[in-house]
């Protein structure tokens, strides 16, 4: 028998959507998207396939790959540092006595570098460990912020049910923050590592000579070369997306049950 | 070794039986009192003893009954040692000492799981925490995951198991790191009529299994606290001068079903007695 296709109004919000339809909306707004550019009649902003070129000039001429590997390492460094850090904190605020240095933490994301970045000058050896410090302590606040809301908008239940089975203190923390949040953890790296992107620029900023795409795109921007410029955010862009797509397969990997029993469309 | 219940196919054998004794004290509840800005319990005092039954070895089933808002909440986290009431004392095994968390296997209204964890690995957790080798703990496991049917499952992560197969879960697991006894708090609640009997069925399985299995059922369903209960305690407030009840609640009554004759038998429904308890306790529970 044939299966007739029912019509569906898509501007009405909470509609159900079948996957294969959210897949092909996204596909036809970005093309639509991309073929705005390439029609615009802007004489300032770069045509795609302008873009296209400086972004083979960029990697064969100016190191683009070489740069964008020196950002990725400070990166991946500061996101694994800023995670480690932030879940042990989070960790230490279920004892009364740490949760004051955990809010105190969480309230520093209304910092601005300015300023700051004398005092890690100050403790950093290099240019490298300058970067990195910055970077993770961007990243951390904002883990830090994530996890104590999480852990306040947990039950009782958990802890009670660990307690029945004879835990105590630190070992209930471990099932309860470390391993039962292992898959809220992951999802704020996601998360983290985008912001880690939008301060790259920042941290590089401050220490050119070691290079990274960062530093580079600050370059072309001074001398408002945009085909360049496009063509390093384009790149920076892709990469995060990438790292995006392996950090949730990672989620997925490590932390199966996070996805069971959430309404999925069919495909 | 515990002795062999005498069953007959897969269900056990039960008789209206009166013949029974009593022997050392299993939990004492020493005028408990529970306060807030209000009182919720007042002077809980109670008892039970192991009973004994010839030529059996088995737990019992004790139901605390109360309607809803009663404290009987308050009163499963004091015996649980989930909270420490604000005088009065929960003791075990007549020890001097107040009960500890981790002493009595408790099973929540919501079957508490560790979702992050299979259903195996939520039962190892448990199985490990008495100091068991891993060979024994697997033994215990699986011994368990026969017993309730749950040996296809093993795998499974509690988001993925149905309600009854989840409770049958959250039980082997306090079965497995429990010394004492089992708690469950309304275990019935949001049932329809034929889970509930399911879950009747299991509870007179799990309690007549083994003679440390004896467990305390936090109820408000009436029908079935009677049909798997052998002793029932009435929670319930003293009625203030104008008759009407007011203050904590305490165990206002003592049912013992085993006494009357109307414990272990699989076709209480269908005998009058059954009905006449069912209304006089429902009777009560408008006073309460």
């Amino acid at each position: 028998m044939e299966k007739t296709l029912k019509p569906v109004n898509l501007l009405l919000p909470f509609t159900p959507v079948r996957v294969r339809w959210k897949h092909a909306l996204v596909a036809a707004q970005a093309a639509a998207a991309l073929a705005l550019w390439a029609l615009s009649t802007s004489r300032t902003l770069p045509a795609p396939p302008e873009v296209g070129r400086a972004w083979l000039d960029l990697v064969a001429h100016q190191g683009l790959l070489v740069e964008l590997w020196v950002s990725v390492k400070v990166s991946l460094l500061a996101l694994a540092l800023s995670t480690a850090a932030a879940v042990a904190l989070a960790c230490l605020a279920t004892a009364p006595l740490f949760m004051p240095l955990a809010r105190l933490s969480a309230a520093l994301r209304f910092l601005g570098f300015a300023g700051l970045t004398y005092v890690f000058m100050l403790v950093s050896s290099d240019a490298i460990t300058l970067r990195v410090a910055i970077l993770a302590f961007g990243m951390f606040v904002f883990m830090v912020t994530g996890l104590l809301s999480d852990l306040a908008a947990t039950s009782r239940d958990p802890v009670d049910h660990c307690r029945t089975l004879g835990m105590r203190h630190w070992r209930i923390t471990a099932e309860v923050v470390l391993l039962g949040k292992a898959d809220v953890i992951l999802d704020l790296m996601r998360q983290n590592a985008a912001v880690g992107w939008t301060l790259l620029t920042l941290v590089e900023g401050l220490t050119r000579s070691a290079g990274g795409i960062g530093a580079m795109l600050l370059n072309e921007n001074r001398y408002f070369l945009l085909a360049r410029v496009f063509a390093i955010q384009a790149t920076i862009l892709a990469v995060g997306l990438v790292q995006d797509a392996l950090l949730s397969m990672l989620k997925e990997a490590a932390c199966p049950w996070s996805t069971l029993g959430k309404e999925t469309a069919p495909s | 070794m515990p002795l062999e219940h005498p069953r007959k196919g897969d269900r056990p054998v039960m008789t209206t039986i009166r013949d029974y004794t009593l022997g050392e004290r299993l939990l004492t509840l020493d005028n408990v009192c529970v306060h807030y800005d209000r009182p919720i319990l007042d002077g809980v005092t109670g008892h039970i003893d192991n009973l004994r039954r010839a030529g059996l070895q088995q737990g019992q089933v004790v139901c605390l009954l109360g309607p809803s808002g009663i404290g009987k909440s308050q009163l499963f986290r004091c015996i649980a040692g989930l909270q420490r009431p604000t005088s009065g004392s929960v003791r075990l095994n007549g020890s001097q000492r107040d009960v500890q968390a981790g002493e009595v296997g408790v099973v929540a209204q919501n079957y508490p799981l560790f979702n992050h964890r299979t259903v195996w690995g939520n039962l190892m957790l448990a199985a490990l925490r008495h100091g068991r080798s891993m060979d024994a703990a697997r033994e215990a496991c699986l011994a368990l995951l026969d017993k309730f049917r749950l040996a296809d499952h093993a795998r499974a992560h509690p988001m993925m198991l149905s309600g009854g197969q989840r409770q049958r879960v959250a039980i082997a697991q306090q079965l497995l790191c429990s010394s004492h006894f089992l708690l469950m708090d309304e275990p019935f609640s949001g049932l329809d009529p034929l889970v509930k009997t399911a879950v009747c069925e299991t509870l007179i399985d799990v309690s007549t299994s083994h003679e440390l299995n004896t467990i305390i059922v936090v109820t408000h369903d009436i029908e079935c606290a009677i049909r798997i209960a052998d002793t029932l305690w009435l929670l319930g407030r003293q009625p203030d001068a104008s008759g009407r009840p007011a203050g904590g609640a305490s165990i206002r009554e003592v049912h013992d079903l085993a006494g009357m004759g109307l414990a272990w038998d699989p076709d209480i429904e269908s005998r009058p007695e059954f009905l006449e308890l069912a209304a006089e306790l429902k009777a009560r529970f408008a006073t309460l």
